[in-house]
């Protein structure tokens, strides 16, 4: 456990002198943007209204990016020059580099859906919504929407540790991400389909008066799936990372 | 068992059922700089990655200070300094946020990175982002790092490969202090051999994933030992008078090659020589160079 700590400090630090934080900017921006030029509809709850269109380009689009790009990221300054060489002869265990990098991902995710929340919170104060504030509806899509990203992020961490190039996972992310507009429509396969769990999660659930996403899989059962997956797919990257040949 | 630092038993990798190392049997004594040698693609850096536990051997095992390195991975690599192929480094960060990176992982005082720094003479470029430094400096710094968790043995593969005569001077240095000031052993591979018999007390050359030969460097320069060539007037007399004194050797065109003389016997000779009336024109002793008998090593096992 002390060994992870250390590793994941250190981690840290090289992100930290990064830019990469910036990225997490970009998305809640627009959401912020689109939450403002939304105008709620009389018969439907205001902060649904809002979460619907505000989620809608960040779950389907901008999240799965990034979370590719996280992935990415992490394993860009080892696979320049030999590092993971370096990396891998110091006193560290495969598991614990492993680990630390996803958790990097996921607190840089984690930073993206809080940043959300923050624009959420500004354009439902802008448009003046006066309704009983929706705990559990922001629960639920906030921490529910950074849970859905998780198994994407394991899975394409475990791409990033297999290609050298920083681009080949992003590559591989964007033409899987791309297709939710249509995986979403498909009851059978969106819960299945890792790029499309983020905006099933973010989605409110009742909110099939405002577009086709009638999503009729309940939240729970979502979960189970999402669940599964990351244990399906974070397993499968620790197993290939531990017996890689560096 | 002890007294060996590095030793590995039968050590085997293949690829596809091509082996890339083949039962390699490595001795490292503690104290020493041991020269790793062979030309590029003999499988140094593969021994060197099984040495560190990046790749798991085929068959053999490897012992490193007293332990075996399957079993006890995590210690064996907190004693341990290495510097694999390139430098790497983080080239956002300066030298000093580099160290501190490893520092983190290592869990050693803060103090050290200054200490290493020291040691590479890179204490003053260390606010600098690595991304501009040489390649000499960006070498010094692997070479810090390499230093810093205060390790027993230290391996170094290729530290000098692309590096300017001078840099390659630096490095040598910095390696030779090494046992010397620090106590550390190190094992350092090249494909040079003048490179490292100036360093090297011991060397292993390794050929096509085989060692070829492994002893002292003054072993090896015994093998180089040469004779000497006297330019004569008439070789083929001199020849004879030589063959009298009963020293052998040969003659070619005007020159009198003589083997393992001592200098005494050199001097007799040409008192000899110049007694009967030859003229000698030249006394010259002729070494084979390391680089001769690398060659002949190599070349040997090439032929086979």
């Amino acid at each position: 456990m002390n060994t992870f700590i250390r590793v994941l400090s250190s981690e840290r630090l090289k992100m930290s002198k990064s830019n990469l934080w910036l990225l997490t900017l970009g998305s809640p921006l627009l959401a912020l943007l689109v939450g403002l030029l939304t105008n709620s509809a009389k018969d439907a709850s205001g902060y649904m209204v809002l979460m619907s269109t505000m989620s809608l380009f960040h779950a389907l689009l901008f999240l799965p990016i990034l979370t590719g790009i996280f992935s990415s990221f992490i394993c860009r300054y080892e696979h320049v020059g030999g590092g993971w060489k370096s990396l891998l002869s110091l006193p560290v265990s495969r598991t614990s580099v492993f680990t630390a990098k996803f958790l990097i991902v996921a607190a840089l995710l984690a930073l993206t859906q809080l940043l959300f929340l923050g624009s959420f919170l500004i354009a439902s104060q802008v448009k003046g919504i006066h309704e009983p504030f929706p705990w559990a509806m922001l629960t639920r899509s906030i921490i529910g929407g950074w849970v859905a990203c998780l198994p994407l992020a394991a899975l394409q961490l475990g791409f990033s540790l297999r290609w050298a190039s920083f681009a080949a996972p992003l590559v591989v992310n964007v033409i899987f991400t791309v297709p939710n507009i249509l995986v979403i429509n498909s009851d059978k396969i969106r819960p299945f389909y890792p790029w499309a769990q983020p905006i099933q999660a973010m989605i409110p659930a009742s909110s099939t008066n405002i577009g086709s996403f009638g999503f009729n899989l309940s939240f729970e059962s979502l979960m189970i799936t999402v669940v599964g997956s990351f244990v399906l797919f974070f397993a499968a990257g620790l197993i290939y990372f531990n017996r890689r040949e560096i | 068992m002890s007294e060996y630092v590095i030793k590995t038993n039968g050590l085997t990798k293949s690829y596809r059922g091509r082996n890339a190392v083949s039962d390699l049997n490595l001795e490292i004594k503690k104290g020493e700089i041991y020269g790793f040698l062979g030309p590029n693609g003999a499988g140094k850096t593969t021994t060197i990655r099984m040495l560190l536990g990046l790749i798991r051997p085929t068959k053999g095992t490897v012992q490193i200070l007293g332990k075996n390195l399957k079993s006890d991975k995590i210690n064996i690599l907190r004693r341990v300094g290495s510097l694999v192929e390139y430098p790497s480094y983080y080239g956002h960060l300066t030298a000093v946020e580099n160290l501190e990176a490893i520092r983190r992982i290592l869990d050693v005082p803060k103090s050290r990175i200054d200490e290493v720094l020291e040691i590479v003479s890179l204490t003053k470029e260390s606010k600098r982002a690595v991304k501009g430094y040489s390649l000499g400096m960006k070498q010094r710094l692997g070479i810090a790092s390499a230093l810093l968790g205060s390790p027993e043995l230290l391996i170094l593969d290729e530290p000098t490969n692309g590096l300017d005569p001078s840099g390659i001077h630096e490095i040598r240095e910095l390696i030779k202090q090494m046992p010397r000031e620090h106590g550390i052993t190190v094992l350092v591979s090249s494909h040079l051999l003048g490179e490292v018999e100036q360093m090297a007390g011991t060397v292993g050359i390794i050929r096509d994933g085989r060692m070829v030969f492994q002893d002292t460097i003054s072993n090896l320069r015994q093998k180089a030992a040469g004779g000497i060539d006297i330019r004569v007037s008439e070789a083929e007399s001199a020849l004879w008078l030589a063959k009298d004194a009963g020293i052998t050797g040969q003659a070619q065109q005007n020159v009198l090659h003589v083997e393992g003389l001592d200098d005494k016997q050199v001097a007799s000779l040409v008192k000899r020589l110049v007694d009967n009336g030859h003229l000698i024109y030249r006394v010259e002793e002729k070494n084979k160079s390391l680089e001769d008998i690398f060659m002949e090593v190599i070349g040997e096992v090439k032929s086979l």
